[in-house]
Formats: structure tokens, C-alpha cells, sequence
């Protein structure tokens, strides 16, 4: 048999562009409606994905409070209490739930991530982050967000006594954490919920070599891809594990049709809907520039300043606009549509074909997809791209197990 | 709203105290929709185990409200969650979105006495004074209740042509500094269904009256003598209105154990004490087998509604109204 690409269903509220809201197509109040969930979670289970994945912030998305209202991202729903919702209206699919180590404190998280995978019988998986984010650093007191380091030397701590607390352990006493008991809960039914994790930096790649079981990572070409799956595979023998006991997912966002001139329709179509207070405010973050809404949005990007922080992509973005002729207005839309994810647009044929290529080019172990809106976009996924690779035989057309760590081909932990 | 004579009636179970085999999914789902069918207003149920105890629930409570309420309609699911276990953030907007998932039939008990050895769980091996708990407790109650109030009825605009997802003027940050925490807010869930979570609050002492009267919607009270549980009733309800609030904003719940003994003579003590209006309903603490709740639906309820104490059906879609409090969001 051919080896099976993994699946990830990564749900978004309106969906992954950030005008999805305003698309007649996608579900305006998905923020609020558990039953449009509940819909995304069966069309995803039918297609036999492995995966829902949910990502979360424990904050806004967004400083700007004009900016924010001009996105669906400041409301939603909280994304264990969703999954544990979901967990009872389904009976294959996995759960995948982002929770932070830096506003958390292990024994309850563990606790939390039991209790679906409980609810779910085997289902659950735990997407660790040490959250960058100011605007949530300000809901947990004070101090605001600490440094990156500190912050993955607390994810480290936290990760170990989250996984002896799900191997029956008891205790912790640690730098940042202590913990007396065991869990009060019987042990998972698929030896321990699956843990994910995205960080891409050294200290993160380490962390992830070290106890992830799934990597969700961006990667915009197959090089960056490919040299990413390397190095991660390359870390994990330090820590005595397999590369094989790792699936690295890549996110994927697709814009898929009938044909390459729909698809390439109904991507234009999304990248009008972006307001431009939002796209240029995204452009203006990208060049560490704040004045650019002074200048014609129609005109050239003016002449910048030399950044500090972030020189190489100023000059990839300034680069681009001179190569290409775009105005301001085009550059931002162009930016903020694709936010340093890995975009298809094209058939299903055209899809597939690139998945393939990364699969089997051991770049990937599968991918985590992104619809652009909801539920369109996943719809069009599930009817048109999981055929084409069903037929190839590169996806799965039943499931063969009952719990998350089945689907991914992943050992049951000791 | 018609209150008037009948008395709400709540049943309580701590799934953590089943001994022999725990309470499956299944089980639970066949208690929750079985109060739902006797007209209960909500079920509250409590996850703690007592320490040392093999593990005997597979299931942490808000979760396992979160499961419930895709399988029932319209029973108010109310979670034991603890102050120690969650950021005031964390819980509050777990709640939020438990309401907006139940639409509308969500609400969490707070404890306030500090339940032992859990705070050694929690990176605080010595846990707090029971000085410091309660001011504590005080400070994150009104976190969780303030960031309920961070978006407007009316917030949410929808307006795909004007390009305004929601009306920057409806969300407010909470900006709260005090002793104990920091939460600049808003919640990043949308506003209650039920205009907020109902907050239930339990292990009352002398001392948590007054803060009681100024914050909850539910107190449960334990059974005392009849006079003083009388006595203790209006003591509660002059503080509620002290704070210039309607004294039937807050609904005074009487917590009648239940033993595996059975249900004689309840029917009974329930008449007389709703007669002599020694509170405004009941809390039946359930034993871990529900056998006994059968009982309770079989033998006491039918009982109650002779004597016209409990109404038939539920009068509206949220726990709001179903315990006749305001806000309720669909009158």
C-alpha cells in the first residue's frame, strides 16, 4: 500500500482570508452558531480527515479596536468547550485544541485534555503555544509578555508534568509549576491525548523534537519545507525517538474549483472584500512603518526608511511592489490575503498534484487545511480535492481506528 | 414573569463520588434529559473528588456541561469551577462560550470556601489564608462578571456591504487592576444569549452575605430548622435589596441531601417549607446513584405539583428565565 497523507480540518470561525466574513458564501455568524460547528465538524468526519484543529487566543486579535471591527476575529468560541461539544456529535474524528502554557497551569490543562479525550473516547489533542501576544499577556496580570526564552523554558516545564500527569504520575515540583497529586481521572483511552505543537524557532524545534507527537508549521516553498521536515526529523534521535513517531503537518490554504479560471475567480473575488483600513494596517505591520495611509492607495509604495527589525522582509515586500508594478492598495490585498501561508489555487487535479509533490517529496507528512471561507471552502475540499486523492490512493477512504493517535499511525504511550 | 406560588427546584450531583462503576456519558445524558422532562430548572454538577480516592469519573465538569447541552434543550447546565483551577480570563470566557453552545442555559457555581490540598495542585503548595481567599474570591468574581458585560446586546453588526463586523462602540475593556489579578479584557466571546452566565454561589459563611446580595443569582443555602432557615431567608434578601437590588434578583436556594436511603417523608418537608416561604426553591443534592433520583421524579415530584409547588413545563428557552431572573433574553 501507498503510503496515506494525514489530514487537519483547521477551523476557523469565517475562515481563514481575513474578508471571509464579508463572502455572500461564508457563514457570517459562525462566531455564535454551534450548530454551523457542528455542520463543519460532520462534512469534515465524512471526508475522513484525522483532524479538526482549532486555533485560540485568550484576547483580541487585534490592538486596533477600528481595525478589529472591520474583522469577524474578536468573537468566537472558546475552543474546549466547542471540541467538547463536537466530541458528542461525532464518533471518528479528532479534536485538536490550542491551549497556552504561559496562562495556564498544568495540572488543569491536563485535567481539561483528559476529560475530552474522555468525552471524545480517544480523540483529543492538545496544540501547545506559549502565546507572543501582548493584548494577552495584559488579561493575566501586570507584567506583560514575558521574553521569548522565559516563555519556552516555562512551555518545557509545563509539557513535561502535562505528560507525567497523563502516564498516572504523580507530582511536580519544577521552576515554574508544582503539583502534588495525580490526576483524579482514569487514564486516557488512547494512552495519552496527542500532543502538537508549531513553534519554528531553534528553542521551539527543540521543544517539538523532544515531546511533540504532530508539527503544524508555515512554509511558503518546498525548499523552506523540505528543510524544516529535515531538521526537525534530524533533532528527534537526540531525545531517543523515531522521526517516524513525528507527523509534520504543513498549513495549506486552497482556493479550489471546477476549473483554474473559477477558482482563480473566487480568489480575486476574496481578495476584493478585504477592507482597505485592514489591509494597509497589515502592510504597515509587515514594513514597521505606521504613516502609509498618508499616501495615495493607488499610488507607488513611497520611499522607506530602513527598518531595524525587520530588514529582509521590508526589502522582499519593496522588492515585490517595484517587480510587479502594484500599487499600495494591491500590495496590502496581496499581503493580507495570504498572511505566510501556502496558497493553491486551481482544480483538484492542480491540488493534488502539489500535496503529492511535498508528500512524497518528504517534505511533509501531511497537511493541515485552511479553507479560505466556511462552509464553502471546506465543502469544496471535502467533495473535490479527498476524492482526487483518495484515487490516487494517498488518503484514506475509511478510518481504520477508533481514536486520534490510530488515524496518525502513533504509538499508544507507555 | 409568573413566579407566584411555584418554587424552582435544581438537583446537584458530584460525578466524582460514584462508587463501583462511574457514571458514563450515557448515564449522565439520561439524567440530564430526565430532570429536563420533569420540569427541573438545572442540574449543577461538581467533578472534586475527595482526596485519595482511586479516580472514579472520567470527566472534568465543564466539559462534560459543554457534551450535555447538545443533547438536552432546555435545562440550565450549571458547572462547578474553581478559583484555584482557572484564570478569572480563562473561566469566564469558558462559560461564555458554554452559554453560547447551550444557548442560553449556562451557569457556573462558585465555591467559596477553598477546598483543600487543591491550591497544592496549582503551583500554591500552601494554598491561601482563609483572609486572603476571600478577598481573592470577592475580586474574581467580579472579573468573571465584568468581562460578561464587555459587549453590548447590539455589538455585533453583521454588515458585509459597510464592511463593519461589529460596532467598535459596543466593546468595552474592563481595565481592572486590584490586589489579586490584572484583566484589561474584553472577552473574546460575543454577549450572553441570556445577557450572562447565571452565577450560582455555594459554601456561603456570615461573611460572604453581603457580597453575596451584591453579586449572585442563585445562593444555595444548607437546610437548617425551619425558623431559622426562615430567619436566614430575609436576613439575605434585606442585604439584596441594601444593595438596591430587587430582592428577587437573587433566588435563595435550600440544599436538601439526599441519602441512598430514599425519598420518604420528602414531599412532605419541601411543602412545608415552600409554604412558609423559608426560601424561594430547592437544591436536591443527588447521591452518586441516581437510582435515588429516580425516586425523587417518581414519588416526590408528582407530589409537589398537586399541591401546585412546581410548574409544568419550562416557561422560556434560558436558565435566566427559567428561574424568573432578568435579562432573560428571550421574553
Amino acid at each position: 500500500m501507498t503510503a496515506q497523507m494525514k489530514l487537519g480540518a483547521f477551523l476557523w470561525a469565517t475562515g481563514h482570508h481575513i474578508a471571509a466574513w464579508r463572502h455572500p458564501k461564508a457563514h457570517v455568524k459562525a462566531g455564535i452558531d454551534i450548530d454551523h460547528y457542528m455542520a463543519l465538524a460532520r462534512t469534515a468526519e465524512a471526508a475522513k480527515f484525522d483532524m479538526i484543529f482549532c486555533e485560540d487566543a485568550a484576547g483580541l486579535r487585534e490592538a486596533n479596536v477600528d481595525i478589529a471591527s472591520q474583522t469577524s476575529r474578536s468573537i468566537g468560541f472558546e475552543p474546549i468547550s466547542l471540541l467538547s461539544a463536537l466530541a458528542v456529535q461525532t464518533s471518528r474524528i479528532g479534536l485538536v485544541s490550542t491551549a497556552s502554557t504561559s496562562y495556564n497551569e498544568p495540572y488543569g490543562l491536563a485535567r481539561t485534555f483528559l476529560s475530552l479525550d474522555h468525552l471524545s473516547g480517544g480523540r483529543a489533542g492538545w496544540n501547545l503555544v506559549t502565546s507572543a501576544s501582548q493584548i494577552e499577556a495584559a488579561n493575566f496580570g501586570a507584567a506583560g509578555l514575558k521574553p521569548h526564552a522565559d516563555r519556552y523554558e516555562r512551555a518545557r516545564e509545563f509539557a513535561e508534568a502535562v505528560t507525567g500527569l497523563w502516564r498516572g504520575k504523580a507530582g511536580h515540583d519544577g521552576q515554574s509549576f508544582s503539583v502534588r497529586d495525580p490526576l483524579d481521572l482514569p487514564r486516557s483511552p488512547q494512552g495519552a491525548p496527542v500532543m502538537v505543537q508549531a513553534g519554528a524557532s531553534d528553542v521551539g524545534r527543540d521543544l517539538a523534537a523532544r515531546t511533540a507527537d504532530v508539527v503544524f508549521t508555515a512554509a511558503q516553498t518546498f525548499e523552506e519545507a523540505k528543510a524544516f521536515y529535515d531538521d526537525l526529523k534530524g533533532r528527534m534521535a537526540a531525545y531517543g525517538r523515531e522521526p517516524d513517531d513525528i507527523k509534520i503537518m504543513p498549513g495549506v490554504a486552497p482556493v479550489v474549483a471546477e476549473t483554474e479560471a473559477e477558482a482563480r475567480e473566487k480568489f480575486e473575488e476574496l481578495q476584493e472584500l478585504i477592507p482597505d483600513d485592514v489591509g494597509v494596517a497589515l502592510l504597515s505591520s509587515y514594513l514597521s512603518i505606521s504613516d502609509l495611509w498618508r499616501h495615495p492607495l493607488d499610488g507607488p509604495l513611497p520611499d522607506l526608511p530602513e527598518s531595524e527589525g525587520m530588514k529582509s522582509r521590508q526589502a522582499l515586500v519593496v522588492e515585490q511592489s517595484r517587480r510587479d508594478g502594484l500599487s499600495i492598495r494591491q500590495l496590502a490585498r496581496h499581503f493580507a490575503g495570504a498572511r505566510g501561508h501556502w496558497r493553491i489555487v486551481g482544480t483538484a487535479v492542480q491540488v493534488a498534484d502539489e500535496l503529492q509533490a511535498r508528500f512524497e517529496g518528504g517534505a511533509a507528512d501531511g497537511f493541515n487545511v485552511m479553507p479560505s471561507y466556511f462552509p464553502g471552502e471546506l465543502d469544496a475540499f471535502a467533495t473535490l480535492v479527498v476524492p482526487e486523492l483518495q484515487r490516487r490512493g494517498l488518503f484514506r477512504k475509511a478510518y481504520e481506528g477508533a481514536t486520534l493517535r490510530a488515524h496518525l499511525g502513533l504509538r499508544r504511550p507507555s | 414573569m409568573t413566579d407566584g406560588a411555584t418554587t424552582h427546584l435544581a438537583a446537584s450531583l458530584n460525578i466524582a463520588l460514584a462508587t463501583g462503576q462511574a457514571l458514563t456519558f450515557s448515564d449522565l445524558a439520561g439524567f440530564a434529559r430526565e430532570a429536563e422532562a420533569a420540569g427541573l430548572d438545572m442540574i449543577i454538577l461538581d467533578d472534586s473528588a475527595p482526596h485519595g480516592a482511586a479516580p472514579s469519573s472520567p470527566f472534568e465538569a465543564t466539559t462534560l456541561i459543554a457534551a450535555l447541552a447538545t443533547v438536552t434543550e432546555k435545562i440550565g447546565l450549571v458547572a462547578s469551577a474553581s478559583t484555584i483551577a482557572h484564570q478569572p480570563y480563562n473561566l469566564a470566557r469558558r462559560f461564555a462560550s458554554l452559554d453560547m453552545i447551550s444557548h442560553g442555559r449556562a451557569g457556573w457555581n462558585a465555591t467559596l470556601a477553598q477546598t483543600p490540598r487543591e491550591a497544592a495542585n496549582f503551583s500554591r503548595p500552601d494554598g491561601f489564608s482563609a483572609d486572603d481567599f476571600r478577598r481573592r474570591s470577592e475580586e474574581y468574581i467580579g472579573i468573571v462578571q465584568g468581562l460578561w458585560q464587555g459587549w453590548d446586546a447590539d455589538a455585533l453588526l453583521f454588515d458585509r456591504d459597510g464592511g463593519r463586523f461589529h460596532d467598535p462602540q459596543g466593546m468595552h475593556l474592563l481595565d481592572h487592576k486590584g490586589e489579586f489579578f490584572s484583566v484589561r479584557g474584553p472577552l473574546n466571546v460575543a454577549r450572553s444569549p441570556q445577557d450572562a452566565p447565571v452565577l450560582v454561589l455555594s459554601d456561603l459563611t456570615e461573611g460572604d452575605l453581603d457580597f453575596a446580595a451584591r453579586t449572585a443569582d442563585v445562593v444555595l443555602l444548607d437546610e437548617r430548622a425551619a425558623a431559622e432557615d426562615k430567619a436566614c431567608h430575609g436576613d439575605l434578601k434585606r442585604r439584596v435589596s441594601a444593595c438596591g437590588r430587587e430582592p428577587d434578583a437573587v433566588k435563595i436556594l435550600a440544599d436538601i441531601s439526599l441519602t441512598a436511603d430514599g425519598v420518604s417523608g420528602l414531599a412532605d418537608r419541601l411543602e412545608e417549607k415552600s409554604f412558609s416561604k423559608s426560601c424561594d426553591g430547592f437544591n436536591i443534592r443527588l447521591p452518586a446513584q441516581l437510582s435515588v433520583f429516580d425516586d425523587l421524579i417518581d414519588r416526590v415530584l408528582p407530589e409537589l405539583r398537586r399541591c401546585g409547588l412546581l410548574r409544568e413545563n419550562h416557561p422560556g428557552t434560558t436558565l435566566r428565565s427559567h428561574l424568573g431572573l432578568a435579562g432573560g433574553g428571550d421574553q
